[in-house]
């Protein structure tokens, strides 16, 4: 079993080693946490304007209006988070060659807006706001890596403008960067100009027909959301933070899966998707962390009476209410541990499966596309997640009990082997 | 003084152990400062501080920060997985002071 495990993280480890230490992964995750103050920022405003029961108490015309009022704080952060990705990942991406961060963020933003029809049902000028959101994002993702590449390629390529002694820095900065931009956006003009040739018309069209619906559509079946649930549990398994390798590639297609059950939610129509960031945020990870943790606490308190378990339980208790759970996984420990496998990868495998069905009949709420942050504590994260749905803290509960009720045997197992070697310690030193 | 920084993912779980370690810093008399952050703002915090330590759960990025701690002139290390599921403070000040003697 040992040679076995040792096997398996000879594997596991380079993967997890590449997919963090690649330069464009990396500036994909990092972009993405520029965005998310924004995206929070925006939830928690969408959150509010759809409080549950007041467009009965103040009447349906006020709660319009009231709507309205608070419309502007989401449709300009959440709705358009591709804009914030895209400056992120420009800006991360110069920053990693020690080059000018700034201008990678605005030359990626740019080249995107030089790919973007500025037209919508025949009226020009105008950036369509939907473009800036989920549905530009993966042409976003992609142009913010192109575009600072090539800044940077320029930039090392020393095609800039030297400034004599005496200019002041901040002049000289802007005209070193007037080459690099200036080539770069041309690229981007010149594709632009090639794409409005073919059948697709622009690159938008292109990517979204041809990358992101293929993709996303494969991302939102529940075959790619096991794999991808079962993964963050293997990696976890031997100890690497599972989430933050699988997340740095599905986090595009999650996002994007959101953003459309936003633009739904918003306009009251039935939501498209069931998995999205915040399925698997809030009814498998946000369960006291990844494995669904709380569930795991509650078990240990119920049935625990060895000492370790005990004291595991406490110190892993208050930092799981906030789906922090290291303790528990390095504690119990989770870890290469022979006895916790199959509760372990199989319990939010379950979860995922028994949840996708639920909303697919409609029994629980579909997550509406707000974004919770990932330290709201469960049951409360299930309501807001739905927009304001108790049926989604009630998903919460019944993920809870099946973790429960598939960890418990595996639990009594464990606590019968730490209690009767504690007995035996506490004999031995009598 | 001695300065410690301690990385994990969000620097969420390491801010646990952070408590702890300023605890026993404390009972001990020593001047340290100890700092917990998400690990893309760990080449950053490096410059400042006299050794890093990453979590078990993120021990992947050490060939990454190893790069940057050797031009920073600093040791790192990952922590061990036992201390840091028993948010073992003493331990892990222990592990982090004896990098700093080296």
């Amino acid at each position: 079993m040992n040679k076995f495990m040792s096997m398996l993280e000879n594997i596991l480890l380079p993967i997890a080693d590449k997919l963090n230490n690649n330069r464009y992964l990396t500036a994909l995750r990092n972009g993405f946490m520029v965005a998310l103050p924004l995206i929070i920022f925006g939830s928690i405003f969408v959150v509010i304007a759809n409080l549950p029961f007041l467009d009965k108490l103040i009447g349906e015309e006020a709660y319009a209006t009231y709507q309205s009022t608070l419309g502007p704080a989401s449709a300009a952060t959440l709705s358009i988070m591709g804009l914030f990705v895209i400056m992120g990942i420009g800006y991360k991406m110069v920053e990693q060659r020690g080059g000018e961060a700034v201008y990678g963020a605005a030359v990626a933003v740019a080249a995107f807006l030089v790919l973007t029809p500025q037209v919508l049902d025949g009226v020009s000028n105008v950036i369509p706001t939907n473009i800036l959101g989920a549905q530009g994002m993966f042409l976003g993702i992609f142009t913010a890596f192109i575009a600072a590449e090539l800044y940077q390629l320029f930039v090392s390529k020393k095609l800039t403008i030297k400034m004599p002694q005496g200019v002041p820095s901040a002049v000289s900065r802007s005209f070193s960067a007037l080459i690099p931009i200036s080539l770069t956006l041309t690229i981007f003009l010149g594709i632009r100009i090639i794409f409005s040739y073919t059948p697709y018309d622009t690159v938008q069209n292109f990517i979204y027909t041809l990358i992101q619906e293929p993709l996303t559509a494969l991302g939102s079946g529940l075959p790619a959301t096991l794999i991808a649930v079962l993964l963050i549990q293997v990696f976890w398994f031997f100890g690497l933070h599972g989430q933050i390798i699988i997340n740095s590639i599905f986090d595009p297609i999650w996002y994007a899966l959101n953003e459309e059950n936003l633009t739904a939610f918003q306009a009251g129509e039935a939501l498209p998707n069931i998995v999205t960031k915040q399925f698997i945020d809030t009814f498998i990870v946000g369960i006291g962390g990844s494995g669904m943790t709380l569930a795991v606490l509650i078990a240990i308190f119920v049935v625990a009476k060895s000492r370790q378990l005990r004291e595991l339980g406490k110190l892993g208790g208050p930092s799981g209410i906030f789906n922090v759970n290291e303790p528990v996984i390095f504690g119990l420990p989770i870890i290469m541990n022979p006895l916790v496998i199959i509760p372990w990868l199989f319990a939010p495998v379950v979860v995922a499966a028994v949840t996708y069905f639920a909303m697919y009949t409609g029994f629980a709420p579909r997550p509406a596309g707000l974004i919770v942050p990932w330290t709201t504590p469960a049951l409360l994260s299930g309501y807001l997640a739905t927009g304001n749905n108790i049926m989604g803290t009630v998903m919460q509960l019944i993920n809870m009990a099946i973790v429960f009720v598939i960890w418990v045997p595996f639990l009594k197992v464990m606590d019968k082997q730490y209690y009767e070697s504690e007995q035996k310690a506490a004999q031995s030193a009598e | 003084m001695k300065r410690i920084v301690l990385a994990c993912s969000a620097g969420m779980s390491t801010s646990l152990l952070v408590t702890k370690m300023e605890e026993e810093a404390t009972s001990r008399g020593l001047d340290t400062k100890i700092w917990a952050v998400a690990q893309d703002k760990a080449p950053e915090a490096m410059k400042e501080a006299d050794v890093l330590l990453i979590g078990p759960q993120m021990r992947f990025m050490k060939r990454k920060f190893q790069e940057i701690a050797d031009q920073e002139n600093i040791p790192l290390d990952v922590i061990d997985a036992m201390s840091y599921g028993r948010i073992d403070g003493k331990a892990v000040l222990d592990h982090a002071l004896k990098l700093i003697e080296g």
